[in-house]
């Protein structure tokens, strides 16, 4: 009995604090305009702060905001970051669940399972950034959902980068990518890389690391073994991405990137994502199911198409140039 | 009404934790980092017999089986090779770590939306709905909350709770004070893995970097515990942790409700923790003073 | 009966700071003798204790209880033989137990610790019956965490601990010196009863001389290692606290202080 009156103070106690407070997050972004019909409500609950994902989360407003969902006016957001802590994840999902909101935007691979599994099905999650769907179990092998899901995945164009990769460099025959042994979306990326390598005439030299404090090491390490570098979006190693640039400037190779940023960031060019674009398509995807449409049956996309961002800079510290056919079609990362 | 249910499942569930976390900080006075890959331990456990078509109930026992040996091995470590407690438990956990993924067959994420597990198999899963879930992790934290109330008060409990004590009377009671510390880190980890099994099917999903800051999970929820509602008789101990971890989980719950920056969150929850203990310490100097 | 022989024992071997305590020290105990050890800081008393017990290893030397030698034995597995009082009151109770919890502790010595209660309820009125003799009240406060209890209390519970279950030999290390006087002198002659009612075979180190002459069968002053009196029987009786104070003062003189 004792152990039952404390339990019911536990539940009391977690109850005041729930209703003792007032507002809400989406409130403070701004004031919803009557005139509009149709208001809703969705949450955004993205992993990790990390510029991709950040670029992933921009990019789902703007494609909300062109199917006719303007934040401020018929939509209101509630914005949350699990800071890559799990224990987070899964509150953030049940409390998002908890709200009712209309529709869960989740951002990468564990906050989109945390959302999926919270929402149970009665709430539609709209994922992004989840590098494989199928693996994840948020899809069949079809592409239609295992649930109430639909959205995007950010899987890398690797065909299409070894391609690049051969184009600039004829002689290359050793890639080297760095990766992170806790991310799953990097050991399934690894795979494909080394299955498709030998179409190219490349070998894959792989080296994992745990944690930052590794990247040092084993970016030299790397750098010494190989004819160039291929980045991945590895979250610890995007993170460090200076460290390993470095390392490949000492042993005078090229770092190749997976997406626009690291490009920017220093990369020689990427035959790859753009995360904003991502976004964009995952927002449509989003303002299709808002509309009435079911998420199990809308199969998830990958992004229409890549692109090629270059880095005239760093391509000329290392002394190489863009292979002339194809100058028309790079764009200067910037 | 969700968010109450979802923030008594979470809690209870770190309840499980928070019990493990009760025996190496509280009784044994040991800073056990070993939890933080036990956690997720459990939890590949979990996953993977899920996967291979195993009775999820058979997870449960399975997982705090191989917790126990994590803590066995820091145990070991500690008492065997004199390494220090801190220590032990940062090389367990560091060498989890790779056992932990290679449990999960080398896959840092694992998925198991499609299989079956204990609450879906619970017999309460029709009639009760929503609260099914909550039920299922409130009788499993139960059990393990009675049994450590009843192994307490063994003599092996006595044993336990005299080693963290005064570990001079266990020496000459004539019994090996480090085979108790090293019993007592295996009921604590065991106990931690089945609460990353019972994670792991919540969520349904494992992942590897699910341990990531459990012992501070843990030890707010002992620490809220044991200093908030430790000094009322009436409740026990193990009582007090159920609650502390409840109001963890509320606390966290709030924070992210009322839409603090997600970024300050850790400095909150630093904060918290801080409060407590600088609260608690005052109490206890007083307490003192007034005993003088 | 314990007997030490030969027993040497340097501290820091092989540094600037290596000490030499004891060189080819021996010493017997008869049973049921209860035997006093006094000496001044340094003289090698505690380390007495401290090797009997296994706390510190010797280089080279036996330790033997009943015949038995207990040399290569750790620490822990001496205490089957053996029972201790600390100077530290808290050092032989638990402080966040009951007393109850710790008269059970203390009366499960010598068994296996497994997953029976740990309090065993038929025995309850035995524990009672214990702590009654203390005279302290204990008794009537079994649900009482020790911690709670004053420094006497504590150091009456833990003498009855370490005396509740049969033993060779018990070991008291100065365990009244933490104390008042008054509550020392009561402690004092609860040890003396005990030890008579259980016919215990006692090393006491103090610091009080008194206690060393009035108690016990036999008194030795320790110096530099080795035992530099060694009186019993009539020759300990007729002794007075001024020839022990005499000698002390010279040893004193001798070391310089």
């Amino acid at each position: 009995m004792k152990k039952l009156l404390s339990l019911m103070l536990a539940s009391a106690m977690a109850l005041s604090m729930l209703t003792g407070c007032g507002g809400k997050a989406g409130e403070a972004d701004g004031e919803t305009d009557m005139q509009v019909s149709e208001n809703v409500k969705i949450g955004i609950a993205q992993f990790a702060p990390h510029g991709s994902l950040d670029n992933c989360v921009e990019g789902f407003k703007q494609g909300l905001a062109e199917a006719g969902y303007v934040e401020g006016k018929n939509l209101e957001i509630d914005f949350q970051n699990a800071q890559a802590d799990m224990a987070n994840t899964n509150q953030i999902a049940q409390s998002m669940v908890a709200e009712n909101v209309d529709l869960i935007c989740a951002v990468a691979t564990p906050m989109a399972q945390a959302a999926f599994n919270a929402a149970e099905g009665k709430i539609p999650v709209i994922y992004t950034a989840v590098t494989d769907p199928v693996a994840a179990e948020l899809a069949n092998e079809d592409g239609s959902g295992t649930g109430n899901a639909t959205g995007t995945s950010d899987k890398l164009a690797v065909e299409a980068q070894l391609e690049m990769i051969r184009a600039f460099q004829p002689d290359a025959k050793k890639i080297g990518i760095l990766y992170t042994t806790s991310e799953a979306n990097s050991v399934s990326a690894i795979e494909e890389y080394k299955s498709l390598a030998g179409g190219y005439g490349f070998e894959i030299v792989d080296s994992g690391i745990s944690q930052p404090a590794d990247i040092p090491m084993a970016a030299a390490d790397l750098a010494a073994k190989v004819d160039c570098i291929s980045n991945l979006t590895d979250n610890t190693v995007v993170s460090s991405l200076p460290v390993l640039l470095d390392a490949a400037n000492k042993a005078n190779i090229p770092v190749y990137g997976s997406e626009i940023e690291q490009v920017k960031n220093g990369c020689v060019a990427t035959e790859g994502l753009d995360y904003i674009a991502l976004g964009k398509q995952t927002g449509a995807m989003a303002a299709r199911v808002l509309q009435g449409e079911d998420a199990k049956t809308i199969p998830y996309e990958t992004i229409s198409e890549y692109s090629l961002y270059i880095n005239s800079a760093a391509l000329q510290t290392l002394g190489m140039n863009c292979p002339d056919d194809l100058k028309d079609k790079a764009t200067e990362a910037e | 009404m969700a968010l109450i249910l979802s923030v008594l499942e979470q809690g209870f569930i770190y309840t499980i934790l928070a019990l493990g976390v009760y025996i190496t900080y509280k009784i044994l006075d040991f800073p056990d980092l070993t939890v933080d890959s036990s956690f997720p331990l459990g939890a590949a456990v979990c996953a993977v017999m899920i996967k291979a078509g195993i009775n999820p109930y058979l997870t449960l026992p399975a997982a705090f089986a191989a917790g126990g040996i994590a803590g066995l091995a820091t145990g070991m470590i500690h008492v065997k090779f004199k390494v220090r407690d801190l220590l032990s438990g940062i090389i367990t956990m560091t060498m989890l770590y790779s056992v932990n993924l290679h449990i999960a067959g080398g896959q840092a994420n694992m998925p198991i939306f499609s299989s079956e597990n204990i609450f879906t198999l619970s017999p309460f899963a029709d009639k009760l709905g929503e609260y099914n879930k909550v039920l299922v992790i409130f009788i499993i934290m139960l059990i393990c909350k009675f049994l450590m109330d009843l192994y307490l008060k063994t003599k092996s409990g006595y044993l336990l709770r005299a080693v963290g004590d005064n570990d001079t009377v266990v020496t000459v009671l004539a019994k090996d004070k480090g085979i108790v510390k090293i019993t007592g880190l295996v009921i604590a980890n065991a106990l931690v893995a089945l609460a990353g099994c019972v994670m792991c099917q919540d969520q349904r999903f494992f992942e590897i970097s699910m341990g990531t800051g459990t012992i501070v999970i843990g030890l707010a929820s002992v620490i809220i515990g044991t200093n908030v509602f430790g000094k009322l008789s009436f409740i026990k101990t193990t009582t007090s942790v159920i609650i502390g971890s409840v109001i963890y989980k509320a606390c966290v719950a709030v924070a992210i409700w009322l839409g603090l920056a997600a970024i300050d969150m850790k400095l909150i929850t630093g904060a918290l923790f801080l409060v407590i203990l600088v609260i608690s310490n005052f109490r206890k100097a007083g307490a003192e003073n007034d005993q003088a | 009966m314990i007997r030490l022989e030969h027993i040497d024992k340097t501290y820091n071997p092989h540094t600037v700071n290596e000490m030499q305590l004891f060189s080819d020290f021996n010493l017997e105990v008869k049973n049921n003798e209860f035997v006093s050890i006094i000496g001044s800081n340094g003289s090698g008393k505690t380390s007495l204790l401290n090797i009997i017990c296994g706390s510190i290893p010797i280089d080279s030397g036996d330790i033997l209880i009943n015949g038995e030698s207990i040399n290569k034995l750790v620490e822990f597995k001496r205490y089957k033989k053996i029972g201790r009082v600390y100077q530290n009151p808290s050092m032989g109770t638990c402080a966040n137990m009951t007393i109850l919890e710790n008269m059970s502790l203390a009366d499960n010595k010598g068994k296996i610790f497994d997953l029976k209660w740990g309090t065993d309820k038929k025995r309850i009125s035995f524990y009672k019956e214990q702590l009654a003799q203390l005279n302290l009240g204990l008794e009537d406060k079994l649900g009482v965490k020790v911690g709670l209890l004053s420094g006497g209390q504590r150091q009456a519970m833990a003498l009855l601990m370490s005396t509740i279950t049969p033993i060779d030999i018990l070991i008291l290390d100065e365990h009244t010196a933490a104390l008042d006087p008054k509550t020392a002198e009561i402690i004092m002659e609860l040890t003396d009863k005990i030890v008579k009612e259980k016919n215990l075979t006692t090393i006491m180190v103090t610091h009080n001389l008194m206690y060393a002459l009035n108690y016990g069968h036999r008194l030795i002053m320790m110096h530099e290692g080795k035992a530099i009196m060694d009186i019993e029987g009539d020759e300990k009786s007729s002794v007075a606290v001024d020839d022990i104070l005499d000698v002390f003062n010279r040893i004193s003189i001798e070391r310089g202080n």
